[in-house]
Parts: C-alpha cells; structure tokens; sequence
C-alpha cells in the first residue's frame, strides 16, 4: 500500500514518529559526539597533567643523568592502566630511561618529537619539556596512552544515547497513538458520515462536531450542504411531481386530440373514398352519352353528309374530336381512380426488361419515328407490377412524345445510388421545362404546354405521383427549357 | 662567510657527538656544574642585583677546559647570566656561587673550607673524600658514571638550600664526628 493511501491515522502516527525520531537522533548524535569531544580533551588534559608532573619531578634525574632515579620515577606511570609506554630523553635527545623498564624497541620513538600532544595511531602521545624553573631545558618527557578510555567513552555514550533513544521513540509513539486521534477522529467521522450520505443517499444524515477548530468549521459547512441538499432534493421531487402531473395532463388532452384526429382522418377517407366512387361513377356514366354523340355525330356524317355540306362536315368533324378527346380524359380519369383503390401486391419486378417492353409498344405504334432508347439492364425494384408499368409507361411515353421536335431524339432509362438509396432516373432531350414551375408538374390537369403543341390530358403525371405515394417513395423532375427534362423516383 | 664557518662548525660538533655517545668524563661534569645552579639557592644577600652574573668558579689546575665555557656560553638563571672565572689563590675568591675545587688543591682542601667559612659558596670537587671533609658536593665515579655525594649539613652551615630533586638523585653523607 503506498504512504499516499495509508489511513490518516497512522499518516498523522507516521508524521509524528517521523519527526520526534529526527529531533532525537540529531540529539543524541550531538550527545555522542559532545561526549567522545569533551571525553578526548579530558583524557587529553589528564595527559597533560600527569607528564607535566612527572617531568616536574624528573629535572634531576635528567640534569645529572640518574638512570635509576629516572627509571623510579617513570614506574610511577603503572598506577595508570592507559598508559602503554614513556621515555625520558636528555638534552641530547638520547633516551636515559623507559617505562617499562625494558620496553619494546617499537614502544619507544627514537628521538623527541616536537613538544605537544596528538592521537597517533590509535594512542594518545605526549612528549613535554622538562626544564627546572624557567630555565634552560634539561631533556623531553614522552608519554603514550591507549585510547581504550576514549572508545569505551564511545561505546557507553553510544548505549546511553541508543537506549534513550529507543524508550524516547517508544513514548512519542504512544503519545503520537494518543494525540492523533484529537486530529482524526472528527476527519473520520466526516468521512464515515459523507459515506453513508452518499450510499444511502440519506441527506438528513448529521456529522459529529468535536470542537470550534477549522475541522469544527469544515463539520458546520458540511452539515450546512448537507441540509441544503436535502431541502434541494425535497424541491427536485416537489417539482418532479407537479411535472408528472403535467404531463399525465397532457398526455390525456393529446389523447383527446389524437382521438379527433383519428376520427377527423376516418371521415376525411370515408369522403375521399365518396370522392372516387362518385369520379368513377360519373366517368363511367359520362361514357355512354359521349359514345352516342361520338356514334350519332358519325352516323350523320356518313349518311347525310351531302345536306350537311362542307361547314356543317367540319363541325360535325370538331364534334367527333371533341368527343373522342372527352373520352380519353374519361379513360385517363377512370386509371387515376382506379390506381388510387386498386389492391397492392408487392413482389420483385425487373424494371429493365419491363421498360424494353413498353419501348417496343411504343415504336410498333409510330415505326417511322427513329428515336433511340438508352435502358441500362437489370434494374430491379419491389412493388406492384402492375403499377409500376402505368409509371415506367407515362415516364417513357413522356420522354419518346416531347422528345418529338429533335431530329436525334434520345430517352434514358437507368439508376443510381444517392445517400445509400436507389433512384431511378428517367432522362430525355426534348422540349424541357422552366424549373420554375417543377412543383406543377404531378398536379391534376397541370400542363406545361399546349394540347396543340403536345398532345396530353394533364393526368398522366398525377397518375405517376399517386402510384408512387403508394409506394412509399418519392419522385422528382429537373428540367431546361429545350434541353430535356429528368425525372427521378425512388421505391 | 663567517656565518657559514659557524654553522659548518656546529654542524660537525654535532656530529661528533652523535659520533661520541658517551661524553667524556669532564664534558659531563661541566654540565652538572652548570645545572647545579637550578638545584642550590642561595641566600638573598648573595645577589643583590637581580641581573648579577651566577659565578662559576674554579680554584687549581683547570681539568674542564673549554667544556664549562662552552656549556654556560649563551645561558642564563633567570635574568642572571653565567661567568666563569679561574682562581689560582684563595684571596682571588670574591664574589662567587660555585666554586670547582680541583684534585690539584686535594692537599689544601681543609685549609681552604676553613678559609671559606660559611660563605654562601657552593663547593664542589671531585678529590677523595671531598664530602666527608666538609665540602658540599662530590663527584664520584662509579662504573664510568658520574654520581654525586652530598654533604647536607655542610651546605646547610653555609645557608646555601640544595633542593630536595638533586638530593634525590645524590648520597648523602656526614662529616664524620671527631
């Protein structure tokens, strides 16, 4: 578990040992270190002052070269465990006396060495001048002592400092244990409270407060969002009501509404379905009257055409024209009604091959007009094929009659993909159309051009427009006046 | 130049003594004469003057050579610096702190401790049986080392204080009573 998710108690334990342990090693180095310091320049003046003493009392023995006295007064230096060696050396540097009497040559330095004292070799040395009164010098007085005083010094403070240490880590541990609960407990309960707040969304929940300190702040603000957020939550449902309300209100209203509707739309169709019946039955009763005019006008013009004479021919001839164009209109008519009730029957139709049908109808029709017919193969489509002939033959029917005025007449029949849809696109280079008036085009008995010009009754595109409401698809034209017209329709 | 003669001379005195570990007999007692004076004190009177020389005197035949000028050349007691000064009579003795009696004079030595009195003289000789006849200090050879026979009460009689480090180091002997 890394330091940054430990607990706070034992984050605020770890602190506290932390320091304490830092402020007491750096006090008992600097104990340990004041202790071998002092305990050095001790042992240091105690050195000094022995061989000042003994080089007092070896002035006699030195100025008149007493061997024995010497060596009596250097024995003096067994009372003093530490001490390893000594040596008197005369005036002339040469050695008069040793302690031990007969001392290892390795023991003994040759020669003096400058007066003073100095840790060689892990023995304290001292060599100190001997002189009566303030007088000329009679020789040097050295002294070695081993530092065992001085590392069991070390040792001891060291134990000192280690044991202290540990029973001073020991109680700022338990006191850390003790105190750091005035630091953590109102945390933890802050945090125990926020906790079961947020699982249980309970907001009327209430944090303990333990004191006026900013963690007593941190507690009021806490509990102060808290209620606030309760009586938010309060408001939220309040408001959720009132809005459920609303809209079961409105749900019902749109009930109601939609209910008119319904009915609104049943009677609209009931009324559209009169609308057909009484077009159909009217067509279909206007047929017999024209075909007695058509028949009656044909009978006086074969039989008594000669009374008639020539003006009376011609408008018996415009008789009959008007007729048999009534009667197209009729026929024309009596195909819209019936596309518009006719029963749908949905099935795979190749579009290709149909189109290739009608297009040999329509040249056996007219075979001295040369127009050429581009149909792309293998389109196919789903509907009713019926339906789809009525539209593929107005389309092409179309295209081949207004094509007409151009001497190399083309019309186009092929697909493509638009928006991941299919379109079927059906193209001719005849007389076009001012795109102004595209929206008239699929409207009942809207013509863009003359019967005169064109021959046509304005129902055929209308025709078109239904079958393929019926469909669910769409259908659309872009055209240029004398550059051709495309028609577009998708199933 | 000079200089350099002088130090080539020190240098190669000091070798010789490296050379020569043992001093010769009169080397030695010229500096145990000289280092006497850090071990006697005398009576107040006997030097008024703070800076008065500390008289070395040698009475007879001079055995010591240039070895006593040498080692007192340069030293001093305190502020009192050292002077020897070679006696041929006893009435050339003035003002004197030690005095060497030489083994020439052994045949004189009663006359002239009874002509000193109690001077504050400190008396020194090497003759036989110099201490028991009533001299202060002796020289006394024993096996090729210099060691020293004290006569205290001589020295006491003539109010000259022998300090108690050099009686340490000294045998101590009576004038014996008649």
């Amino acid at each position: 578990m890394s330091i940054r998710d430990w607990p706070i108690k034992r984050k605020l334990t770890a602190i506290l040992l932390l320091i304490s342990g830092l402020v007491l090693v750096l006090t008992s180095v600097a104990f340990v270190t004041y202790e071998v310091v002092t305990f050095r320049q001790t042992i240091q003046t105690h050195l000094a002052t022995r061989s000042r003493i003994l080089a007092a009392n070896s002035t006699a023995a030195l100025a008149f070269a007493n061997e024995a006295d010497a060596t009596e007064i250097l024995a003096a230096l067994r009372y003093d465990p530490h001490t390893v060696a000594g040596a008197l050396y005369d005036r002339n540097g040469r050695v008069l006396a040793t302690y031990p009497a007969r001392a290892a040559a390795d023991l003994i330095p040759g020669a003096p060495e400058p007066d003073g004292y100095r840790f060689e070799g892990g023995r304290l040395v001292a060599f100190t001048p001997v002189a009566q009164g303030a007088n000329q010098r009679l020789g040097t007085l050295y002294i070695a002592s081993d530092t065992k005083a001085v590392s069991d010094a070390i040792r001891l403070s060291g134990i000192i400092a280690i044991v202290v240490l540990a029973i001073a880590l020991l109680a700022a541990y338990a006191l850390a244990a003790a105190l750091q609960g005035r630091i953590s407990a109102p945390i933890l309960a802050l945090a125990e409270t926020a906790t079961a707040a947020s699982t249980r969304q309970d907001y009327s929940l209430r944090a303990p407060k333990f004191g006026e300190d900013e963690l007593g702040t941190l507690t009021d603000a806490f509990n102060q969002m808290l209620g606030r957020i309760e009586d938010q939550k309060q408001e939220l449902q309040q408001h959720a009501t009132r809005l459920e309300q609303r809209v079961a209100d409105r749900t019902k209203e749109l009930e109601h509404r939609n209910e008119a509707l319904r009915r609104n739309a049943a009677e609209l169709l009931a009324a559209n379905n009169e609308l057909d019946a009484f077009a159909y039955s009217v067509s279909h009763d206007l047929r017999a009257p024209l075909r007695s005019i058509d028949g009656f006008s044909q009978v006086l013009l074969e039989d008594y055409a000669t009374q008639l004479g020539d003006g009376g021919r011609d408008s018996l001839q415009r008789v009959r024209a008007a007729s048999q164009r009534m009667a197209t209109l009729i026929d024309d008519l009596l195909k819209l009604a019936r596309v518009t009730r006719a029963e749908m029957r949905t099935e795979p139709v190749d579009l290709s091959a149909m189109a290739r049908d009608i297009v040999v109808d329509i040249q056996r029709a007219a075979p001295d007009r040369p127009v050429e017919f581009a149909i792309t193969p293998g389109l196919e489509a789903q509907g009713d094929s019926r339906l789809l002939r009525v539209v593929l033959d107005n389309l092409l029917r179309n295209g081949w009659k207004y094509s007409s005025k151009r001497p190399q007449a083309r019309v186009e029949f092929n697909a493509l993909e638009e928006n991941g849809e299919r379109v079927f696109v059906v193209k001719d280079n005849g007389a076009g159309f001012d795109m102004r008036y595209a929206d008239k085009l699929f409207g009942v008995f809207q013509r863009l051009h003359s019967a005169a010009e064109f021959e046509g009754t304005g129902v055929g595109l209308a025709t078109v427009r239904r079958i393929i409401d019926r469909h669910g698809g769409r259908i659309w034209a872009e055209g240029v006046v004398d550059q051709g017209a495309t028609f577009y329709f998708t199933l | 130049m000079a200089l350099l003669k002088a130090a080539f001379t020190v240098l190669t005195s000091a070798l010789l003594l490296v050379q020569t570990p043992r001093a010769s007999e009169y080397q030695v007692k010229a500096v145990f004469l000289f280092n006497f004076a850090q071990f006697v004190e005398w009576p107040a009177v006997a030097a008024p003057d703070p800076q008065m020389p500390v008289i070395i005197g040698i009475l007879g035949e001079d055995p010591l050579g240039t070895f006593l000028d040498e080692t007192v050349r340069g030293e001093r007691l305190g502020l009192r610096p050292f002077e020897i000064r070679r006696y041929r009579e006893l009435t050339d003795i003035t003002a004197c702190n030690i005095l060497f009696i030489s083994r020439s004079e052994s045949e004189r030595v009663a006359e002239i401790l009874a002509a000193l009195g109690k001077r504050p003289i400190l008396t020194v000789s090497d003759g036989d049986d110099f201490a028991k006849r009533g001299g202060m200090i002796q020289f006394v050879n024993d096996k090729n080392r210099i060691r020293l026979r004290i006569n205290l009460e001589a020295a006491q009689a003539a109010n000259v204080t022998i300090s108690s480090k050099l009686l340490r180091v000294a045998e101590i002997v009576r004038t014996p009573r008649p």
